[in-house]
Formats: C-alpha cells, sequence, structure tokens
C-alpha cells in the first residue's frame, strides 16, 4: 500500500502550519489526536463516503469528491467518485495518522477499503481493500477508524456469530496487517457494544460508546421501533479504557445509544461530551476527584418526538456544539462556554433528514450529508440525498452550494473528511 | 530466580521513580501500567537499508535494530520545536541512566537522521556531542544516510511522513513531521511507537521491562 516516494519539496503555499509538531490539539475539531497535518485555512475538498443505492449509477459504495474551494471553477460540484464496486451499507472512514490514506468500510460486511488522497488529493485512489477482520476477530461492520501512531483501531458494531451489537475493536498497522482484537466488555456493568471510540492521549483514556448490532440496524427503522425486543437491544454504555493498556477501566451508565464522542480540542480541557441517540441527551465524561465520570448535562430538542440526535460536532475551542437531529431534519447549535450546562442558541432546519455535520478548522464553513442507513432513510419526496454546504457567522447558518446525489447518481451522502491540494505528497 | 526478578524489579522500579520528574520533559498527566501488566504487540517489522556511523563508515541498520531492545528516534539536528526532535534527547538521556545494570547490555538507543543534506556524519557528531560516547552504559548510536534517497524507504518503512518546506519569506527550511519514536524488541519489531504525549521516561522504562521479561 505505501507507496515509494521522495520527500517532496513544498512550495511557499504549501507551507504547513504545524512544523515539527507533536500531537496536535485535534484536526478540523473532530478527528483524532494524533492526525499530522491541520487544515486550518480553506478545505479544498469534501470527501463524501455514500452508500450504493440498487439502480443508481452503479449501484456501488463510493467515495465521492468535491470542490469546496469558493475560488475555484469548479466549486460545489463533483469532481470523481471511485466506486468500490458493491453494496456494503458504507458509513464511516477516517484519516491514518499521517494523512496520507482514508480507511472506509460498511456495516454489512467485514471489509475495509483504502484510499490513496495523497498522491492526488482531486482524485483520490482505492489502493487496499482489508477483508481478514472477521476471521481475525469475528467483528462485524467496522464503524469508527481512528489514526493511533502508526496504526488505525477500528471499532465494530456487530459479530458474525449472532449479528447481535456485542462488538469489539481490531487494531492494524497503517500497512493493513492486524495486530490485535480487543473484545467490548461484557461484565461488571458492560453490554458489549461499541460505536464510537475517542482517545485523549494527555490522560491515557481512551472512551467508547455503544450502538446497537446488525440485526437492528440492518431492519427498517419502522419495524425496529415496533419491536419491543429490537428496542432492547441498544447500547447503554460508555467504556473508560487505559489506552495505553487497551484495558477497561471504568464502565458508564449511559441509556439510549451514546454514539459520537467529542473531547474538547482545547488545550487543558479533559472532557469530552456525546449525544444518546433514543433519549436524546447530552452527556458530559469528565474526570472528577481524580476518577472518571458520566453525567447528563442537557437536552436535545424534544426527546418524546425522538429527534434522533445522530451527529454532534464541537468547535476548535470547546465552546461550541453541532448537533444534527435526523427525524426533524434540524441543525442546532449549543453554546459549551460551560460543558456542565449546554445551552441550545440557534436552530435551523436544514433537510428533510440530516446525519452528519462536519465544519471547518475556523468553524466558518459547515457541512451536512442526509443519510443515516440505507433501512433507516425516510421515503418518498423525504428521501432527499445531499452534501449541502453552509456559512456560518456566528449568528445564521446560510447554505452556499448544494450535491444532489440522488440527481448525481452517487447515492446516499453520508461520513465526510476534508482534503487540501496542499497536502499532496 | 524469583529473587533475580524481585532485584530487576526494585532496581527498574527505582529507576522509574528517578525518571518521574525528568528536566525538559513535561511531567506525566497519568499514572502509566505496570511493566508487565499489558502487552506490546507486534506492530510490524523494523525496516532495513544502509546508514552511516559518525565517522562516514557504512552499515546495515539491521545492525543496530536486532539483538537488543531498542530505542530508535528519527529526527533532523536543526529541529527546534520543544514537542518535536529535541524531547527525544533528555528523555533517551534519562533512559540511559535510569536502566540498571542488569539491564544495560540489553539495551539500545539509536537516533537516525531524516535530514541527510544536513546532518551529515560530521553535523551528526556535533549533534550527539559527549551522548556517542560509550562510557560503559547503555549504547547510543548517531546515524544518517548518503541521501534522500537512501533514507526515504527507511522512513516509508517506519511510516514516518516528513515534508520539507520552506517557511514565507524565504526563512529557513524546516521539515514538517509528527515526532515518533519507535521500540523494537531484540527480533527487529516494532513494539510501540511513541508520539509526543506518551514519549517519558517512565512509559518507555515500563515498556523496556514489559519487552525484557518476555524473555
Amino acid at each position: 500500500m505505501r507507496l515509494s516516494r521522495a520527500i517532496a519539496l513544498a512550495s511557499l503555499g504549501a507551507w504547513l502550519t504545524v512544523i515539527g509538531a507533536g500531537v496536535a490539539a485535534a484536526d478540523e475539531t473532530c478527528n483524532s489526536p494524533y492526525i499530522a497535518k491541520l487544515i486550518k485555512g480553506q478545505e479544498d475538498y469534501v470527501y463524501v463516503w455514500a452508500l450504493g443505492v440498487e439502480g443508481l449509477g452503479d449501484g456501488s459504495d463510493k467515495l465521492v469528491t468535491i470542490d469546496v474551494n469558493p475560488k475555484s471553477k469548479s466549486y460545489g460540484k463533483v469532481l470523481g467518485s471511485v466506486s468500490v464496486g458493491s453494496r456494503g451499507e458504507a458509513h464511516h472512514m477516517g484519516l491514518t495518522d499521517d494523512r496520507r490514506f482514508i480507511w472506509a468500510g460498511g456495516l454489512a460486511e467485514p471489509k475495509i477499503y483504502v484510499f490513496d488522497i495523497a498522491s492526488d488529493p482531486a482524485q483520490p485512489r482505492l489502493v487496499q481493500t482489508i477483508g481478514d477482520m472477521a476471521d481475525r476477530t469475528g467483528f462485524l461492520g467496522p464503524h469508527t477508524y481512528y489514526a493511533l501512531p502508526g496504526r488505525m483501531l477500528v471499532q465494530a458494531l456487530s459479530n458474525t456469530k449472532d449479528k447481535g451489537g456485542v462488538t469489539g475493536m481490531a487494531l492494524y498497522s497503517n500497512q493493513g496487517q492486524f495486530i490485535a482484537a480487543y473484545p467490548m466488555p461484557t461484565t461488571d456493568g458492560g453490554d458489549g457494544y461499541g460505536y464510537d471510540l475517542a482517545v485523549n492521549p494527555r490522560k491515557n483514556v481512551l472512551l467508547t460508546s455503544s450502538f446497537t448490532g446488525y440485526d437492528n440496524y440492518m431492519r427498517s427503522l419502522g419495524d425496529v421501533v415496533k419491536d419491543a425486543e429490537a428496542m432492547k437491544k441498544f447500547g447503554n454504555t460508555m467504556v473508560a479504557w487505559d489506552l495505553k493498556a487497551m484495558k477497561p477501566k471504568k464502565i458508564f451508565a449511559v441509556p439510549g445509544a451514546p454514539l459520537e464522542i467529542r473531547w474538547s480540542p482545547k488545550a487543558g480541557d479533559n472532557w469530552a461530551i456525546t449525544a444518546a441517540a433514543l433519549t436524546s441527551k447530552l452527556w458530559l465524561v469528565k474526570e472528577d476527584k481524580g476518577e472518571w465520570q458520566a453525567k447528563e448535562v442537557g437536552t436535545i430538542g424534544e426527546p418524546a418526538k425522538i429527534p434522533l440526535p445522530v451527529d454532534i460536532s464541537i468547535t476548535r475551542d470547546g465552546k461550541g456544539l453541532w448537533v444534527n437531529t435526523f427525524m426533524d431534519g434540524t441543525t442546532r447549535y449549543f453554546d459549551l462556554s460551560n460543558p456542565e450546562a449546554p445551552r441550545q442558541t440557534y436552530s435551523k432546519v436544514t433537510g428533510k433528514q440530516v446525519n452528519m455535520i462536519s465544519q471547518s478548522w475556523d468553524g466558518k464553513r459547515v457541512y451536512i450529508t442526509s443519510s443515516l442507513l440505507a433501512n433507516w432513510d425516510k421515503a418518498g419526496s423525504d428521501n432527499e440525498q445531499f452534501l449541502r454546504g453552509f456559512r456560518w457567522d456566528g449568528r445564521e447558518l446560510k447554505q452556499v452550494f448544494e450535491v444532489d446525489f440522488a440527481k448525481e447518481k452517487l447515492g446516499r451522502a453520508h461520513h465526510m473528511k476534508l482534503g487540501s491540494k496542499s497536502l499532496k505528497s | 530466580m524469583r529473587r533475580a526478578i524481585t532485584a530487576a524489579l526494585l532496581v527498574g522500579l527505582a529507576a522509574v521513580a528517578a525518571a518521574a520528574h525528568e528536566p525538559g520533559v513535561p511531567p506525566l498527566a497519568f499514572e502509566p501500567p505496570a511493566p508487565g501488566t499489558y502487552t506490546l504487540h507486534r506492530i510490524m517489522t523494523a525496516p532495513d537499508g544502509e546508514v552511516l556511523d559518525l565517522d562516514g563508515r557504512p552499515h546495515r541498520l539491521a545492525e543496530f535494530t536486532h539483538d537488543r531492545i531498542t530505542l530508535l528516534a528519527l529526527v533532523y539536528a536543526t529541529c527546534v520545536d520543544p514537542d518535536g526532535c529535541p524531547r527525544t534527547l533528555p528523555v533517551f538521556d534519562a533512559v540511559r541512566r535510569a536502566v540498571g545494570p542488569g539491564r544495560r547490555a540489553q539495551i539500545r538507543l539509536v537516533t537516525l537522521s531524516f535530514d541527510p543534506e544536513r546532518d551529515t556524519p560530521a553535523a551528526m557528531r556535533g549533534y550527539a556531542g559527549r551522548r556517542a560516547e560509550a562510557g560503559g552504559g547503555v549504547p547510543w548510536h548517531f546515524l544518517t544516510t548518503r541521501s534522500t534517497a537512501a533514507v526515504t524507504p527507511l522512513l516509508d518503512g517506519f511510516g514516518q511522513d516528513v515534508r520539507s518546506a520552506v517557511a514565507p519569506g524565504g526563512g529557513r527550511r524546516e521539515i514538517s513531521h509528527v515526532l515518533k519514536v519507535f521500540l523494537l524488541d531484540p527480533a527487529g519489531r516494532v513494539r510501540e511507537i511513541y508520539d509526543a504525549t506518551f514519549l517519558h521516561p517512565r512509559t518507555v522504562l515500563n515498556d523496556v521491562e514489559t519487552l525484557a521479561r518476555e524473555r
């Protein structure tokens, strides 16, 4: 996978703001702190990992590259896409620590696709497919790809044995070699479920959250909600791990499927926040009296209406949090100046269904996609599929472009990562 | 046997305590797990290729990555970022001082430059100073290569991404990279990769002790 290369002599324009740096505080606010190359200026590309739809284009999952530089002639347009040639419920992706590769995968299969985004950031290439996760670990549905130094820690959602929610994490080298498996804890209050993971290296803490298994996420949402037994099969825990030892240290009761985990990127902050999808609550994980604690600190919308918070994005100073709620298509902003008491200060309907939300380092640009899961997305005219770009001036979100993924025959738009011409190497 | 292990452990614990407050190294904000209570997995095999010692003599890098536990830093000598290459020196100094007599023959330190154009053998000798002297303790090898072409496969093999750039205004040439220090077992396999937050004498010594106990 790793291509032989010479050390690139970069131009002045490619001058990076991080020179000889250690661990970066964060990358575009929500990536692994081990990722080296921050895009602190204008990003050139948004890479969208899209679910294939039968009858739409080639029907396969694909990585779509979109030009998002307002100074470009092709601003807001699709530059290209790389199909993986199959449909496996494309979901999330992650950058390697050197930001030369994107790892992406699907929830319906144990495959991991590796794309080279460094040789030509405008035209990613599929360079490797890792297919041994199920055989090595028994885990199914790779979800989160989290860069560690020289390695990728992959959180799965399910398992191949019963396709329930008991799962674990798989560790790979950046070269795609399997290293180790770490099952989610099933004792001492652990439910064995997994979803997201996020690291605070300075505190040697890895946090994990919990969702549900293949049996639920591959069914229609309507069926799941009506099935009392199925509704019992959602994660209700978070786990604090000793990162160095990769051992669970403490299990927190966090009911209602806690999903994305965001550590505050602000230097000196040592807290993380998450949103529980089914209870529509914000939870804070913070060290208190020498021990990590999780506590409910806020409410998102009206929980009785199940707005379904599906993604959150924290600002680089840790003082603001975007929250997307899928069911009401609403994007909300919370003031996190006091993380113990988040306060909603803004909301806007940004689509008939909205899922992922990402922001630029300076917070001035916000990107939103539409798809949650192939079988959970809405139907008919509510099934919008898009990437929408917005400007945020601190008071108002203003849409500046849209890529219609259905019209472009690209599929369902899900996870996003930002790219830059300056990262060519 | 048990007495020997206990003695080694005591030496190790004393060393770790001595390394807890090392000048030039930010304090750890956590208590690292005790040696032997965790697993250092086999991440990858260290690459091999030609390197030059301080006299300009060619060697294979494998000579410096096998048969001992090896702590290997990839650096460039003119780096001034306090969280970058300069961090390796006080950490390595502390490790060298803290390793007990019973472990010294099992450990080596290696500093390998990825800036061969500026870091010639002579330049590396100046960078190393007295650290390159054997002195009966843990050996510390300072290495460079003949050219960018020679070092590039080594960097690829270690997964060390570097970019050379000139500051706006045409100032000095800097090399953009993220600090990585590698812990290798005697078979030349990478068992840990330290970033700036985990690169601390306490974590390194615990890892060295963990590897040493595998034997």
